[in-house]
């Protein structure tokens, strides 16, 4: 398990840091280049975008909505609710070193990014602030890209307490 | 310190006189006079309910407990009373099924020592559907696969003599267990393939990236004799299925996110792939799609095939029915088109499933938590049980 943790560790979360931009593309291949040049998905959510009472932000800005433009495949409690942020666990709980992968449009900025959602594990679910979106989310035989499954799975405490959604990098084609 | 004058005697002679006061007044006035009281209730005995014979309208309810997740359970229901009539518990995210013969209900599950923390124990649990007590179980290895509920997350063979169960750690396995000596006989790793479709007493099926099934051939050990795999069946780059297939009479039905049905036999050695054909015309595809947890139910004997459908698009694949369609299995028509009245049922439909009998009902759980009865012949809603468990997720029937 600890081998298992270092190997995910290093390929997914630090891999922003260890690589540009290019080869991030690179490395993630068909999977994340086929899913970035998908065209923004036809779902109506302006129902929902209204974000929280009281919080004065537009919901797809508002890390505590479930319309947060980097929540677009997550399926869990959002941390940001649960006294962690968009990309921090809660005090006390430990990140899950393995995840899966999407890829959401930021409406700030045109961009496509990758999104590294993983789960926050070792207390029980946090209860609040629901979200379950599936944008490009595929079943688990396809285990990367699918949000059922509980990614706490391997960690040395693997009871699950919420989701957070992590920026790994920019999800442009290469340029030819 | 308050001084009570005319102390607690005192006070009791008041309400005494008052009492007498207030009775002759109303005699005075003509009201009612105080009769005699009847005589007390006897005495009662603690027991504990047996429960009736089971009936095919019996639904195993998975509920989740979302909000507290350590704490799913299975609720028994009874379609035609209407009763809630007892409870299996169910551990952290688990996967449950009945055993071929009705008396048993497994459950995968994990404990943690500590109740939401601790040293983590995966056990397979064995339930006596009679009494709804723990009859026994298996420590398997501490990777059951953790998932949303759904079928195949735990599978008996068809002659009950083997349980199947998956794990994911992220690799992916399953293991053959013996539910008489209560002992683990292997583990088979599935090169990436997930979940256990069962056929006949030794083989398993599981579903893979590349849109093919693995089959694994057992020996009478429950050691892997023979796998081969089938040719792709789908493409999940273009219309992946829902990976909780729909259980047939020969084998499973794989729906797809835009409607298309994939339906295997798996009666024989290899795989059979039947014709694939769609839930939807070519106007509604694409619009009208089928979604939620557990997606659909077949009737076997009558050949009919019930789907939690609503209006959406990419990536609404887990949103529940605003309608439940009826399809002809044969014919592969579409022959009623139930819309779900929200007057009556709160949510949308995220799991069905249809009694096997002569005269079936169709359970359709919501997202709101309402587990709906309907005659599964006609439609017609029956009765809505509001706020069943937390998360009601997946249904079994005996």
């Amino acid at each position: 398990m600890p081998m298992l943790d270092r190997v995910f560790e290093n390929s997914a979360r630090s891999l922003a840091r260890r690589t540009s931009r290019r080869s991030v593309l690179a490395s993630l291949g068909r999977l994340l280049t086929g899913a970035a040049l998908l065209p923004l998905l036809p779902i109506d959510r302006t129902a929902r975008a209204q974000g929280a009472p009281g919080s004065g932000k537009s919901a797809v800005n508002d890390p505590q909505s479930c319309d947060y433009w980097k929540y677009c495949a997550i399926d869990g409690f959002l941390c940001a609710c649960c006294g962690g942020t968009s990309n921090s666990c809660p005090p006390g709980t430990q990140p899950s070193p393995i995840t899966w992968i999407g890829t959401c449009h930021n409406p700030g900025d045109g961009r496509d990014y990758i999104v590294s959602y993983n789960d926050c594990c070792g207390k029980v679910s946090c209860g609040d602030c629901f979200c379950n979106r599936n944008e490009r989310e595929v079943p688990m035989y396809r285990l990367s890209r699918n949000n059922d499954v509980n990614w706490c799975m391997a960690n040395s405490e693997s009871d699950y307490h919420c989701s957070v959604s992590v920026l790994i990098g920019v999800a442009e084609p290469e340029k030819k | 310190m308050r001084d009570f004058p005319q102390g607690i005697a005192g006070l009791g002679v008041s309400m005494h006189k008052n009492l007498l006061r207030a009775a002759l007044l109303a005699a005075m006035a003509g009201g009612p006079v105080l009769a005699t009281p009847p005589p007390p209730l006897p005495a009662e005995h603690l027991t504990v309910a047996k429960l009736p014979p089971r009936s095919p309208h019996w639904a195993y309810v998975l509920d989740e407990a979302q909000n507290n997740e350590i704490d799913a359970r299975v609720l028994l229901y009874d379609g035609d009373t209407y009763r809630r009539l007892g409870q299996i518990g169910a551990g952290f995210m688990p996967g449950d099924n009945l055993s071929p013969d009705g008396n048993t209900t497994v459950v995968a599950a994990t404990y943690f020592s500590r109740g939401g923390h601790g040293t983590r124990t995966d056990v397979v649990e064995f339930n006596d559907n009679e009494t709804l007590t723990k009859t026994g179980e298996i420590v398997i290895l501490p990777k059951h696969a953790q998932s949303l509920a759904m079928l195949y997350d735990i599978a008996y063979s068809a002659d009950g003599k083997f349980v199947y169960v998956p794990y994911l750690q992220p690799a992916a396995s399953f293991g053959v267990l013996d539910p008489v000596r209560k002992s683990v006989l292997s583990e088979i790793d599935t090169a990436g393939c997930v979940l256990v479709v069962p056929s006949g007493p030794n083989r398993v099926a599981s579903i893979c990236e590349s849109g093919r099934l693995l089959t694994v051939t057992l020996n009478a050990q429950g050691r892997e004799a023979s796998r081969a795999s089938s040719e792709p069946f789908f493409d999940p780059d273009k219309d992946p299925v829902f990976v909780q297939g729909v259980p047939t009479d020969d084998g499973v039905a794989y729906l797809s996110f835009l409607g298309q049905v994939h339906e295997v036999d798996l009666s024989h050695a290899q795989p059979a792939f039947r014709p694939v054909w769609s839930l939807v015309g070519a106007a509604d595809k694409g619009v009208w799609r089928p979604g939620g947890i557990q997606i659909g139910a077949i009737h076997k004997a009558q050949g009919t095939l019930f789907v939690a459908m609503h209006r959406g698009g990419d990536g609404s694949h887990k949103e529940g029915g605003s309608e439940i369609w009826v399809f002809d299995l044969k014919s592969h028509q579409r022959i009623a088109r139930w819309p779900v009245d929200p007057r009556q049922i709160s949510g949308t439909v995220v799991a069905v499933q249809v009694s096997q009998d002569a005269a079936p009902i169709l359970f359709a759980a919501t997202d709101k938590a309402d587990l709906a009865v309907l005659d599964a012949k006609t439609g017609r809603l029956k009765h809505v049980e509001k706020q069943f468990g937390q998360t009601p997720s997946l249904v079994l029937n005996p």
